[in-house]
């Protein structure tokens, strides 16, 4: 009996482990895929690793991160400890009372420590415009700055200001501890405040110091929410980069990036726990104990003859930061740069860096995960972007809240190339404020080993036959449009009734089971592994999946579709106007169409592009580009006819659509 | 011995509305042993940490060898201290610990910094370590001594930067009953040896009374009295220090005329004078100067209601009229039996009534106040108002 309940606990021990363990070993397998799904595995590879250092978005990012990492905690690390110094320093009540306080922020969601800080540095940015302004109105020696924007320096103190409370945590304890005589010991042993600091309290607390800062630095790696609302236009940490790369897919390469982040925090924790144990084992021992050869020779630098030794490695690493700072700082400040927001995996980054190749100018690259999340960021004031790459309804409401500049196109000659269905469109009709970058429609996508008829209707996702087997796209928008379209109404009505019967449709499929659950990203590894019959994405993205699955198949269904278009809008009161019209005509030609519609796998609006695409298709892999891989590329215009696309719904609708979103995920 | 080292005048120190010391006056002389003894919270520790510096009084001033010392900074104080627990560096060894003070740079005589040279360090520190009885302890770790040993690593780290003055707080506090004897010794013999001036605070009276040349009873901020041992005991100047020294049978008495005191409406000879007539006045008894005669030839007869074998002598309590007395006899007298006392002139002690007049009460819960009095409780409260 006894024997049994061990296995038991065992089994359940080992489950547990299973389940803490599982999703990251899986990760690690997937990391070194030669094909580029997270579903089927294709042979074992490294070749995500060499593009991982060869993609210039990742690298940039994990540079930013390391180093407001380091920055911050540093800074937060000496804070830390000088403000809980200060703590034990007062009375019993006041400590206590501001200890719980310095919880506080820990507890908080990090959303709202993100947008509060946000708030507040934009808050202080307007108010320091208007004092700069009447002072360089008052006097003309010094010039301030009269606009200020979120950037690696508020970056940096967000990060600080969210680790200080961690380095208090940690050291108090310490502090609380420590004999309070040893300070006034060594103060009455001749030691000023400072030197009896260094020569006996710190060595005393060191564990808790180095613990905080341990802590500390992997909030900051960690970090994303807080980062995401700080760092402005013009920097990005690795979890921004990453979960801007997964709103399509997970690439390998964030696969690989996170094995190594991962691994890397491994090594960083089993580092201090030997150190824990090595120190625990010493102090058994006692006397017995001998110094390690690091030690000995952390002693002998320790002696005064090696002083001037000590001081010059300090300089030198001084000046080796200094040098960096500067560097870094002259590198965004000198140089012309323009700052651009587009969506994850949408540039082929060859791009960027032919760009700054040709034009020294800088490209400051960041990712949204929707238009939604665009929008709130560039209504909160904080982003600071030259270039946007809204999709047409958003377009509509950003010309309408006025948040857009017209663009000047005389200085984009390459707009010419645009084939002209898809200029002056609906949400742009005097063809003002837009150059369009990307366009593609919305479809079926089933697995013919699982699907025996044909599917030509919208019907087919509310059938019975494929029950559990449906994916609903996970996008009021879109799956209630399918719906409207398959009760043959607009995906712009604004008719409540009509909105409330396709919300019927989509519910009552929803009561019967039919869909086995509401997918976004998670579509791409669903269908290549074939664990769902039928789901609704994007053409561009179909093209990736059959790469990894034949069986599958692709088709606008007969009622018709959303199209959509993505392009660039300069935003109101951009910065750098000139080098983001630069930006604009170079996207805008033929050779960068062609290579980010092969990249991407969307179609370009280029027109000379679309025609040579076959040709460049076969040229550069040596094989026939199938016709009808391009025609769901490129949907053919008598297709496109079908399809309609989506205007901005006044706010009435919107308010409709979230309330109807909402009580379906109660049902 | 004879010229004044450091003195307190009216020295106050309040922590927000809490005033610990109030208006303290205290002259100390060089080379003295003083002794600062009270109960927990009576402001002995705040007393010694404003000498030491770690504390600037409120008001008054401290003076030391001639000049004014308030705003000094303990490091630039000719005054170590051996702490409570003794307050030692963990992370440094025997060595380094008492070598610590050494080897802080000091300013000479033209304001430059200079170390020591290493060989005066380490002929100090051997020096050292041979006074305290610890040669050969030079490369232990702290934690690997025993609580004596950290005892004389805490004075010697103190002694070698050969200070004029040695504070001492609650040095034997932690240490068992055998232990803290031995070191009684000890310290005298270093305090002699050295030729300094200690300042000793503790809340042990028999401590007190054996090592001192001055004792300085403090109690609520304020000094009680002070004197030498034998003063002390033998003529407390209130209720409290009778109390608080040795054991005291403290009784309200009415002074009929110099050298007459009357007790129980009995009138005793004693050797004291100077009251008013029929002043009221507190009357101490130490328990060790009553005689027990039988019954009738008592000049108070009563009850023995408890006895405490003590091994020396039996503490018995005996009920007189309802008041409760302790008595040191060497004489059995069982429990119940009825006994009669008398006391010579000189163990009569009158004093002024005070505002400790009247709490302290007889002996009816004996046993419970003979364990408060030897149990060690370090002064945390007192630490605690700093904070």
């Amino acid at each position: 009996m006894k024997k049994q309940n061990r296995l038991g606990s065992r089994l359940l021990i080992g489950l547990m482990f299973l389940f803490l363990y599982a999703p990251i070993l899986l990760l690690i397998v997937f990391s070194f895929n030669a094909g580029d799904s997270s579903a089927v595995w294709k042979g074992f590879s490294l070749h995500w690793y060499g593009k991982l250092f060869q993609n210039r978005l990742i690298m940039e990012s994990v540079y930013t991160t390391l180093l407001v990492s380091l920055l911050a905690t540093a800074i937060a690390t000496a804070a830390g400890t000088f403000a809980a110094i200060g703590l034990y320093s007062l009375g019993r009540k006041k400590r206590e009372a501001l200890l719980t306080v310095n919880n506080i922020p820990m507890m908080n969601a990090d959303i709202v420590t993100g947008v509060s800080l946000c708030l507040f540095f934009v808050a202080f940015f307007q108010g320091w415009g208007t004092f700069a302004r009447w002072f360089n109105d008052l006097q003309s020696v010094v010039e301030l700055p009269e606009r200020l924007v979120l950037g690696f320096g508020t970056l940096l103190l967000a990060h600080v200001s969210f680790n200080i409370p961690y380095v208090i945590l940690n050291v108090a304890p310490k502090l609380r501890q420590m004999d309070r005589n040893l300070m006034d010991a060594a103060q009455d042993l001749g030691c000023t405040w400072m030197q009896a600091f260094w020569k006996v309290m710190l060595p005393e607390i060191k564990p808790g110091i180095v613990s905080g800062a341990l802590i500390a630095f992997t909030m900051s790696i960690d970090d994303f929410i807080i980062s995401y609302f700080t760092a402005g236009s013009a920097s990005s940490t690795l979890a921004m980069t990453i979960y801007g790369m997964t709103k399509k897919r997970v690439t390998p390469e964030i696969n690989a990036v996170s094995t190594l982040l991962f691994l890397s925090v491994l090594v960083l924790l089993v580092l201090s726990n030997l150190k824990e144990v090595r120190a625990e084992a010493r102090s058994r021992k006692g006397a017995a104990h001998r110094s390690t050869a690091l030690e000995k020779l952390g002693q002998r630098i320790a002696e005064p003859r090696f002083r001037w030794v000590r001081r010059g490695t300090a300089a030198a690493l001084a000046c080796a930061f200094l040098f960096t700072v500067v560097v870094l700082a002259k590198e965004t400040g000198s140089r012309p740069v323009v700052n651009v927001c587009s969506w994850g995996e949408y540039i082929d980054e060859d791009l960027i860096t032919q760009f700054e190749d040709t034009t020294g100018i800088r490209v400051n690259y960041q990712t949204a995960e929707s238009n939604e999340t665009l929008y709130s960021l560039l209504k909160s004031g904080g982003a600071d972007y030259d270039v946007v790459v809204p999709s047409d309804y958003m377009i509509g409401r950003l010309i309408q809240e006025d948040m857009l500049d017209k663009l000047d196109y005389s200085q984009i000659p390459n707009f010419s190339l645009i084939d002209d269905r898809f200029k002056h469109l609906s949400y742009d009709p005097a063809n003002e404020y837009t150059v369009p970058y990307a366009w593609g429609t919305l479809g079926i996508i089933y697995n013919t080993a699982m699907v025996e008829e044909e599917i030509t209707s919208w019907s087919a996702l509310y059938d019975d036959r494929y029950a559990g087997n449906v994916l609903l796209i996970n996008n009021s928008r879109d799956a209630l449009g399918e719906a409207l379209l398959y009760l043959g109404y607009s995906v712009n009505t604004t008719d409540e009734g009509e909105i409330r019967q396709a919300y019927e449709l989509v519910a009552d499929a929803n009561r019967r089971g039919v869909f086995q659950g509401r997918v976004m990203d998670e579509v791409l590894q669903k269908m290549e592994g074939g664990n769902a019959a039928i789901a609704t994405y994007y053409a561009g993205d179909y093209i990736s999946m059959l790469e990894n699955n034949e069986d599958l198949a692709f088709v606008i269904p007969e009622e018709g579709s959303n199209w959509f278009v993505d392009a660039m809008c300069m935003l109101k009161d951009a910065p750098h106007q000139k080098e983001a019209h630069m930006w604009m005509n170079f996207i805008a030609s033929t050779e960068s169409n062609l290579m980010n519609m092969d990249y991407i796998g969307y179609a370009s609006p280029n027109r000379e592009a679309l025609e040579r695409y076959p040709a460049y298709y076969e040229e550069l892999y040596g094989e026939e580009l199938e016709p009808e891989i391009y025609d769901i590329m490129v949907t053919p215009p008598e297709i496109l006819e079908r399809c309609e696309a989506y205007l901005n719904l006044p706010a009435a609708t919107l308010n409709l659509y979230n309330t109807l979103w909402t009580q379906m995920g109660v049902n | 011995m004879s010229k004044e080292l450091i003195r307190l005048a009216n020295c106050t120190m309040a922590f927000d509305e809490d005033i610990v010391l109030d208006k303290i006056n205290l002259s100390i002389k060089d080379k003295e042993f003083l002794t600062l003894l009270g109960p927990s919270g009576c402001g002995k520790t705040t007393t010694l940490r404003i000498i030491g510096g770690f504390q600037t009084p409120t008001a008054g001033d401290v003076w030391f060898d001639g000049v004014r010392i308030n705003a000094v900074p303990p490091h630039k104080r000719t005054i170590n201290t051996v702490f409570q627990k003794y307050a030692l560096f963990p992370h440094l060894n025997v060595y380094e610990n008492i070598a610590f003070g050494l080897r802080i740079p000091k300013a000479d005589a033209s304001g430059k910094k200079v170390k020591l040279p290493e060989e005066e360090i380490d002929q100090r520190v051997t020096e050292m370590l041979e006074i305290v009885n610890l040669r050969g302890f030079d490369k232990r770790r702290i934690t690997q001594l025993s609580g004596g040993q950290q005892q004389r690593v805490a004075i010697a780290r103190a002694l070698v930067n050969r200070p004029k003055v040695l504070l001492l707080d609650e040095p034997l506090g932690a240490l068992d009953l055998k232990l803290r004897k031995d070191m009684q010794n000890e310290l005298k013999r270093i305090q002699k040896a050295m030729e300094i001036t200690f300042i000793y605070v503790t809340h042990d009276q028999e401590e007190a009374l054996a090592m001192s040349d001055t004792v300085v009873v403090m109690d609520a901020g304020k000094i009680q009295q002070i004197g030498s041992p034998e003063d002390i005991y033998n003529e407390p100047q209130n209720a409290f220090v009778a109390d608080f020294i040795g054991e005291s049978n403290i009784i309200d008495g009415i002074m009929r005329s110099d050298g007459v005191v009357e007790i129980f409406n009995r009138r005793f000879h004693c050797l004291d004078g100077g009251f008013d007539r029929d002043e009221p006045v507190d009357v101490v008894i130490r328990p060790e100067d009553v005689d027990i005669v039988p019954e009738d030839q008592g000049q108070l007869k009563g009850t023995v209601t408890s006895v405490t074998f003590k091994g020396m002598q039996y503490d018995i309590i005996v009920d007189f009229y309802g008041f409760k007395w302790l008595i040191q006899t060497t004489d059995l007298s069982p429990v119940g039996s009825r006994i009669g006392i008398k006391i010579d002139p000189d163990g009569i002690h009158v004093m002024k009534k005070s505002e400790y007049s009247g709490i302290f009460g007889d002996y009816s819960s004996y046993s419970e106040e003979y364990e408060e009095i030897t149990s060690f409780e370090p002064d945390e409260e007192e630490r605690g108002d700093e904070e």
